[in-house]
């Protein structure tokens, strides 16, 4: 048999080498896709049984009476640690601490590539050096030194409320993750924006100088406006990576109303009393999960290229 | 006292000095160009001007006031860049207005300064787009216009036409000019093209290596370059610069120059530069444009000195208007710039008539005229 297939040959055998190697290809990343998405998929089914159907039933199977009760639930009636008001109010806890910390993070770093790019200073190398070392300090090294930190930020608070009647919110468990959090994303978001702006052009800056912009309203006006891929980027980076923190959140804001999502989540798991509710414990981690879900879906969107198109020569 | 003045500018970044000593002045309602080769600092030059750029050393004028360490918005100038730098978050409209924007000019005459721009630049079509769906030649009138209508002092061109193509660069020259000529505004452009230079500027400042080679009306600089330098740079087809030595004695100078495979040619100078006397028996640049270098029927009539020499034609080039004929001589290629209709062959030996009252002499060990 000859080694050299011709193509007449190939039509008349039926399958060819050609369709074998696209069958064998996509049956495998089928089996990756099975793979990743069972998780997924048990989490989904389970989250819509009731207990029962849980205990007597198969873990794949579709639910026989689809329910929301385990949502409701875990939503506003399940307990964690020892109060029993559901995971609304820690859902709220996270968006309060997420929102602050991705927008003053961002705007950071983008008036961090600004300055860095835009208005070089002596030595700017070497700050923008030890940003991006920044982003190379494993987290569990700065849990004590932090932790320090933050105690005599909240005397400091506690001193200020003597003195004005005001702590400026310094010593709060949401604003102290906020604050932690600027701290650590700044690293990434100015290598980020750095980077971006690089290749920003620089006769835009100079003909707003021109134009008798002053530093503030070129980065409103002109850089901000025109940096909505890598803004969308930053935003996406920052709120996957701060909502799913576990560290900071249980280090810091491990006890009390200030607690995250994802600390409340695990109490909700680890409860040692009673029945585990698995239905239950499902919704909770959805319910957990669905924010940078949305943050990907939304934001996506705009994810778009060539919004430069037009400022230089084209 | 003129309406700009440069004097004894330098720029230094570290160690390297970009800019050596620069002194210009210009009259108002001047125009300006800066020319030269890439890095010879004339964009630098300019935005030192704009303020963009600090100086080390030197003072920069306009209108009798120093404006050294002023803000570039408070210079009162305007500036067109090589790459237009619109906004591109804006619409035409607003990118004109940014300015008048940021110095708190109320809506209402912010639009009546957009109409009157937009209808000189015949730009009123396209207001309200965006610099993305404007083309090469619009985006040009657009940061054009985003000057205009600062109504300022002076106005800075940074290479605006480089990024176009060639005939649409002709006609965005032309409309600068009349611009200029209908707004009376004072100028200075930068560009590396000295035909745009030529056709442009009232005045013009040969630039090399952060230093002014020569500065003067375009005339001045195309019949009397001070140096090789300008000599080569400005006109083209390019001055032919022709290695020769001065012969003859002392009343009666001549060029001779050397030519391959037969006696060299001399031309006998009627009214040599003075200076040339000292170069007698010694090797000289002899510079003659291609349009002094011509047939004997097409030669300049009123021409006191004209010498003719046959010269053997090497290639002949039929451009249209003119024929250019390249010869050979004291081993380099020569163009002479003939008449259209002019019967010549390639091959064959054609007497040339040099117009010696429009040659210049050049010192090859300085390169600088020898008058």
């Amino acid at each position: 048999m000859s080694v050299i297939a011709t193509p007449a040959r190939q039509s008349t055998g039926g399958i060819s080498a050609r369709t074998v190697n696209r069958i064998v290809i996509y049956s495998l990343l089928a089996l990756f896709a099975l793979f990743y998405l069972m998780p997924l998929f048990v989490m989904l089914v389970t989250s819509f049984k009731t207990m029962d159907e849980i205990q007597n039933g198969n873990m794949l199977a579709l639910p026989r009476a689809p329910t929301f009760e385990p949502w409701l639930k875990a939503w506003g009636e399940t307990c964690v640690g020892l109060t029993c008001a559901g995971i609304k109010g820690y859902f709220w806890n996270s968006i309060k601490m997420v929102v602050p910390a991705v927008l003053i993070s961002t705007l950071l770093g983008a008036l961090n590539g600004y300055v860095l790019t835009k208005w070089r200073f002596r030595g700017h190398t070497l700050v923008f050096g030890l940003m991006l070392f920044a982003c190379f300090i494993p987290f569990q090294s700065v849990l004590l030194p932090m932790a320090t930190i933050l105690g005599s930020l909240g005397r400091f608070g506690v001193t200020l409320r003597n003195a004005t009647g005001f702590s400026f919110g310094l010593g709060n468990p949401t604003v102290n993750l906020v604050f932690v959090h600027v701290v650590y994303g700044l690293g990434f978001t100015t290598l980020f924006f750095r980077n971006y702006y690089e290749a920003f052009p620089t006769e835009l800056v100079r003909a707003a100088q021109v134009d008798g912009a002053s530093f503030f309203q070129i980065f409103r006006r002109i850089m901000l406006p025109n940096s909505m891929p890598i803004f969308v980027v930053t935003v996406i980076y920052q709120f996957t990576n701060i909502w799913n923190d576990f560290l900071f959140a249980s280090a810091y804001a491990g006890t009390g109303d200030a607690m995250p999502m994802t600390v409340a989540l695990n109490n909700v798991v680890n409860t040692s009393t009673g029945v585990v509710e698995y239905n239950v414990n499902m919704a909770a981690a959805m319910i957990a999960a669905l924010p940078t879900l949305l943050v990907y879906v939304v934001a996506g969107r705009y994810f778009v290229r060539g919004l430069m198109a037009g400022a230089v020569k084209g | 006292m003129a309406f700009l003045e440069i004097d004894g500018l330098r720029k230094q970044f570290g160690s390297v000095e970009i800019l050596k000593g620069i002194d210009l002045d210009l009259e108002k309602g001047g125009f300006l160009v800066l020319v030269g080769p890439s890095g010879c600092g004339k964009s630098t030059l300019l935005n030192t001007i704009a303020g963009l750029e600090t100086i080390t050393e030197g003072e920069i004028r306009v209108d009798g006031r120093t404006i050294n360490d002023l803000h570039p918005s408070k210079r009162d100038i305007a500036m067109v860049f090589q790459s237009y730098a619109l906004y591109p978050n804006m619409t035409v409209a607003g990118n004109i207005a940014f300015g008048m924007e940021m110095r708190g000019v109320p809506a209402a005459e912010r639009q009546k300064a957009i109409d009157k721009v937009a209808k000189v630049l015949q730009i009123g079509h396209l207001l309200q787009r965006k610099p993305s769906q404007l083309s090469g030649g619009q985006r040009q009138r657009v940061a054009m216009g985003r000057a205009l209508v600062r109504d300022p002092k002076l106005f800075l061109f940074d290479e605006p036409l480089s990024n176009l193509d060639a005939k649409l660069r002709v006609d965005m020259r032309i409309e600068i000019k009349r611009l200029h000529a209908t707004t009376g505004t004072t100028i200075v452009y930068v560009t590396h093209d000295q035909i745009e230079a030529m056709t442009l500027a009232t005045k013009i400042a040969v630039m090399r290596d952060g230093e002014v080679q020569q500065f003067g009306t375009p005339a001045e600089i195309y019949n009397n370059p001070t140096n090789l330098f300008v000599a080569d740079f400005m006109g083209s087809p390019a001055m032919n610069l022709i290695p020769a030595t001065i012969g003859g004695n002392g009343n009666a100078l001549s060029v001779v120059l050397q030519r391959e495979a037969r006696e060299p040619i001399s031309l006998p100078l009627a009214d040599a530069p003075t200076g040339l006397s000292a170069f007698h028996d010694r090797p000289i640049i002899f510079g003659v444009r291609p349009e002094a270098l011509t047939d004997p029927e097409g030669a300049e009539r009123n021409a006191s000195n004209i010498a003719t020499a046959d010269c053997h034609i090497e290639v002949v080039e039929p451009a249209g208007s003119d024929t250019f004929a390249v010869t050979n001589l004291g081993g380099k290629a020569v163009v002479a710039r003939l008449r259209a209709d002019a019967n010549i062959q390639p091959g064959t030996s054609t007497p040339l008539a040099f117009n010696l009252t429009k040659a210049v002499f050049f010192d090859p060990a300085t390169e600088n005229r020898i008058l």
